[in-house]
């Protein structure tokens, strides 16, 4: 049995391929694994925040404080039935919500949870984040086509044309974060922010747009304008049912911590503790990290529960008309402080 | 081994997107196909180490621009039936057309001798080792120095298809309403807002 | 901090380039009645300014910039004269046109002013790829203009058709620029001259490259077989438009052939050479034999500048300094007698009405013998008929073929120029033996007389100065040849 062991350690093709292969498989369920689990509690704390928010109690009848509600919700909708509308594009009716939520957590892979951890440090990790955030057009764009249905394609039009325009902008506000740090790697832009200090200070208004722009890119209040129920009935998902409905919705939410966690790598100093003092730096990064994350995320259920519907053409002159000068003309600004104030890193 | 699979993997599917973006009888699964063809594209720079490149192609090219195509796909609803006509009897110029081609990229193949003469000139733009500098860098150092006359050009030509576009298509159209923002804040109130004492239960 | 490169040389397409963008925002942001009025004045201005800065601040010295991208010689400095000349005479002609024509938008002469600017690109590019930006800003442009007149559908199908056309020819150019760098493993232009020298001959690939070069070059002069796309476009396009494009595109493109098949391909002379004699030989049968049939006059100038291309290219096919020398003092005439025809065609109005058939001008020297004088001058000029300037520009064309020993070529250019002469001269007789039409309008605007005037002055006493003419175009066909 030892030498069995020892033959199997010592063996070419586990030391080579299967050995990191399951190291991989088992680092992509350490990061998976919490990721879903925090969009479970997400949905409940979006429902409680709004609760007590608008004087309600939000769910309270499902285990303690409501909080085996997501786990109910889960099982309701894996038990019921698929619908597949009739003359609907049935594979690509099928493809667009596996699309959409396999964009939100392969997005993952970049972030660094901490010193050292993360899953793929490469040297494009903010690019790679962008074109992955830049993908999750897709999903919604097939899943309105496929439906067969006006108002979905009505919804996903919207969505796709709303993901463009504040995709512009946001890419101009990663230019001037890069424009400091001097490198595209996620790491080293969080080590930039602990040798200077975090960008949120001195890119303050380049994090507000950041902030707003990703409101809009994960199609949240007040820029929710895809799924507006008032007039497209719930948008591009009209049609979907069931699991395939849970996972537009699972998603959707994934998403919105990945942005959050996006914005606290790039503003918020990653990992980072505040201050690097005693009893703040004795806390490990990743609980920093998820701390800010959170934080950020109750901003989405804040501004979701205080801010009513932008109206389309509205959103259109704020993202063209609004944020793309405005950022354009940062891009300046902060590329000529960066040059004569001497910040340029390396 | 692994690179060799994973290159294969994606020329493969390349080719055979490729081949199904001509083929495909539904245009919008011809678009999604292209797509697909695109994102291959880019795992092949990658496994070349163009990183920069492979992640450009992903957000210009699959998130935006075939974004567009698809959009108009979508709308346009073409008939494709009626557009292949033509196609059989357009076949064989198009056959000899792509032969001549494939003809001359042969010989390109079978007989490719850089002219020993303008190697040394190439020393000024030589690609440097990729383990030397990022290729992000790289790049940077090349178009915004010795090519910024060729990058300012591009800018140039893209300006022109702003303003092209703009002349050809925008119209100016009567009665379309506006928000103006700046006007509704100077809005003062004293003029929009009335109050009224009313008498409970008595109305207006 | 990087080091910045030479910008000096690059001054004046640095200032058009400025120009262009402050004029946009004076256009977009202007709330005045006459937005186009001040933009057509100050691109005008800039125009001459740009043309200052060409001829006495940058100069004619051979010298390079941009890291080797751009040159600016003698050759370049006379080509952009005649560009600069030939667009600012173009704004000053539309300006009537496009306000009775319902295209008074201020983005006209900025479009003008656009491909002016790629003119000037193309005509300095000492590299593959700025050659292709500086044609493609230009050809780009051009789209635009032919479908400036976007509510009428012909123009929106001259529009389309030469931009459907002219992307097929800047890719066939961009196909033959691969296959000479992929042999070469350069675009420089120096460094391709190295390489092809014509004791080393070259590859059969960068031959390849080379037919495909000049066969996207020869879509944009319009040469045969390239020329399909002419006719149509100038008939559809509003007529100001293809004023422009009979005369600056012609220049560059021409100019941009010489530079290239010169310059980097100078050593490969023996293989370009009867390619050139070919295209040379087509397009001056096609010139001269297509024209006969043609009713609207636009149509005929369309087929006219064709057989112009034939005869400026027979300069070229001869390859020696004479040559080139001799082509570029046709394109300055050629762009003096075209400018003067279209600005005719411009005033063919009757009550106010556009017309553009050969018999509208039936009779025209009755009603308006000054106009018919005019046009007398320049068909003469461009039939090749002794005292006008055009007869002068054929023989130097035909004198460096003779001597570069293309005697057949010159034969084939005598007669096709007789042959051209008929269609000329039938013009003549249309205006001065035929029963009288409608009267025509007489000419709007003083600067449009005063061109009418010069350039009919130039053209007909050309001359008697033609060192105006050619001592700058000795030291330019010089300044190419190394000398």
């Amino acid at each position: 049995m030892a030498d069995f062991l020892a033959g199997l350690i010592n063996a070419v093709w586990w030391q080579d391929y299967a050995a990191p292969l399951l190291a991989i498989v088992i680092y992509c369920l350490l990061i998976t694994v919490p990721i879903l689990l925090s969009v479970a509690y997400l949905t409940l704390a979006e429902r409680k925040v709004i609760g007590w928010m608008q004087y309600r109690k939000g769910p309270n009848v499902v285990g303690p404080f409501g909080l085996l509600q997501p786990l109910a919700d889960g099982l309701k909708l894996f038990l019921k039935e698929t619908i597949i509308p009739s003359g609907s594009n049935r594979a690509l009716f099928v493809i667009a919500p596996a699309l959409t939520f396999i964009l939100a957590l392969i997005a993952w892979a970049v972030i660094p949870f901490g010193e050292g951890m993360v899953l793929a440090d490469i040297n494009v990790g903010i690019l790679y984040l962008f074109a992955i955030s830049s993908l999750g057009v897709y999903g919604i764009v097939i899943a309105g086509w496929a439906s067969n249905s006006k108002y979905a394609f009505l919804g996903a039009l919207r969505s796709a044309a709303q993901m463009v325009s504040y995709e512009v902008s946001m890419g101009l506000v990663i230019v001037t974060v890069l424009i400091f740090t001097n490198s595209l790697n996620l790491s080293d832009i969080v080590r930039y922010q602990q040798e200077n200090m975090w960008f949120v200070i001195p890119l303050l208004p380049m994090f507000v747009v950041f902030y707003i722009s990703i409101l809009a890119e994960t199609n949240r209040a007040p820029f929710d304008l895809p799924e507006a129920e008032a007039e497209l009935v719930s948008g591009y998902n009209v049609e979907y049912s069931s699991m395939t409905f849970a996972l537009f919705f699972l998603g959707e939410y994934a998403n919105m911590i990945l942005m959050s966690g996006m914005a606290t790598t790039l503003f918020l100093g990653g990992w980072l503790p505040p201050f690097d003092i005693a009893p703040l730096n004795m806390i490990p990064g990743p609980i920093w990290f998820a701390l800010k994350t959170a934080l950020m995320l109750f901003g989405f259920l804040w501004v979701r529960a205080t801010f009513p519907r932008y109206r389309y053409d509205q959103l259109m002159r704020l993202g063209w008309k609004v944020f793309l000068p405005f950022t354009l003309l940062c891009v300046f600004l902060y590329a000529g402080i960066a040059v004569y104030g001497g910040f340029l890193a390396g | 081994m692994i690179q060799t699979l994973v290159f294969y993997m994606f020329a493969i599917i390349t080719i055979a997107c490729g081949f199904m973006v001509i083929t495909a009888r539904n245009p919008v699964h011809s678009v999604l196909f292209l797509i697909l063809a695109f994102f291959n594209a880019a795992g092949l720079f990658l496994l070349q180490g163009a990183e920069f490149i492979s992640m450009i192609l992903v957000i210009v090219y699959v998130g935006a621009v075939a974004v567009l195509f698809l959009f108009v796909v979508m709308m346009l609803d073409v008939n494709l039936n009626e557009m292949r006509r033509g196609f059989v009897k357009y076949l064989p110029i198009g056959l000899a057309v792509g032969a001549v081609l494939l003809v001359e990229l042969f010989t390109i193949f079978t007989a490719w001798v850089v002219e020993p003469a303008v190697i040394s000139v190439n020393a000024a733009t030589a690609t440097p080792a990729a383990s030397e500098v990022h290729n992000t860098e790289a790049l940077g150092n090349l178009i915004y120095t010795h090519y910024v006359y060729l990058f300012m050009g591009s800018g140039m030509v893209l300006l022109l298809a702003m303003v092209g576009a703009i002349v050809l298509t925008l119209r100016s159209r009567d009665g379309v309403k506006k928000q103006r923002i700046m006007d509704q804040i100077a809005r003062p109130a004293s003029e929009e807002v009335e109050l009224v004492k009313v008498s409970s239960g008595g109305g207006i | 901090m990087t080091e910045l490169p030479v910008l000096f040389p690059a001054y004046p397409e640095i200032f058009l380039a400025i120009a262009i963008m402050a004029l946009m925002m004076i256009g977009a942001y202007s709330k005045a009645e006459n937005t186009l009025g001040a933009v057509s004045a100050l691109t005008q201005v800039s125009f001459v300014v740009t043309a200052g800065l060409v001829l006495f601040v940058v100069g004619g010295a051979t010298q390079l910039a941009m890291n080797d991208l751009f040159i600016v010689d003698q050759f370049a400095v006379y080509m952009k004269l005649l560009i600069l000349l030939a667009s600012l005479l173009a704004v000053t002609m539309s300006n009537g046109f496009i306000r009775r024509e319902g295209m008074a938008k201020f983005e006209y002469p900025i479009l003008i002013a656009f491909a002016t600017l790629g003119m000037m690109m193309m005509v300095s590019a000492n590299d593959l790829m700025s050659l292709y930006i500086g044609l493609e800003l230009q050809s780009l442009s051009l789209y635009v203009m032919a479908a400036f007149q976007r509510d009428n559908s012909r123009s929106t199908e001259a529009g389309l058709k030469y931009f459907v056309l002219g992307a097929l020819s800047s890719g066939m150019l961009l196909y033959g620029m691969s296959m000479v760098y992929g042999f070469a493993g350069s675009t420089q232009f120096n460094a391709l001259a190295n390489a092809f020298t014509a004791d080393t001959g070259a590859h059969m690939g960068v031959i390849v490259g080379l037919i495909f070069m000049v066969a996207g070059l020869a879509f944009k002069i319009s040469a045969v077989p390239f020329h399909m796309w002419t006719p149509d476009v100038y008939e559809g396009a509003p007529t100001p438009v293809t004023a422009f494009f009979a005369v600056a595109p012609k220049v560059a493109a021409m100019a941009l052939l010489i530079r290239v098949l010169v310059g980097p391909f100078g050593g490969l002379v023996a293989e370009w050479s009867q390619v050139i004699v070919v295209l040379s030989i087509l397009s001056m049968f096609i010139g001269s034999f297509a024209a006969i049939a043609q009713s609207n006059i636009k149509r005929l100038m369309a087929y006219s500048s064709i057989g112009h291309i034939g005869f400026a290219l027979i300069g070229l096919a001869a390859g020696t300094e004479g040559g080139v020398e001799a082509v570029l003092i046709y394109l300055a005439i050629y762009l003096v007698m075209n400018i003067g025809t279209f600005a005719c065609i411009l005033n063919m109005k009757v009550g106010g009405r556009m017309v553009e058939n050969i018999s509208d001008l039936a009779g025209l020297s009755k009603n308006n013998p000054v106009m018919a004088m005019l046009i007398m001058v320049f068909m003469f000029s461009m039939a090749g008929i002794p005292p006008m300037a055009g007869f002068m520009s054929k023989l130097f064309v035909f004198k460096a073929a003779i001597d570069a020993g293309l005697i057949a070529l010159t034969v084939i250019g005598a007669v096709t120029s007789v042959v051209s002469a008929f269609y000329y001269l039938r013009v003549i007789k249309v205006m001065y033996f035929d029963d009288p039409a409608e009267k025509l309008d007489s000419v709007e605007s003083g600067a449009m007389k005063l061109i009418l005037a010069v350039t009919g002055i130039v053209t007909a006493t050309m001359i008697f100065y033609m060192p105006v003419v050619t001592d700058p175009a000795i030291k330019a066909a010089s300044s190419l040849f190394g000398g």
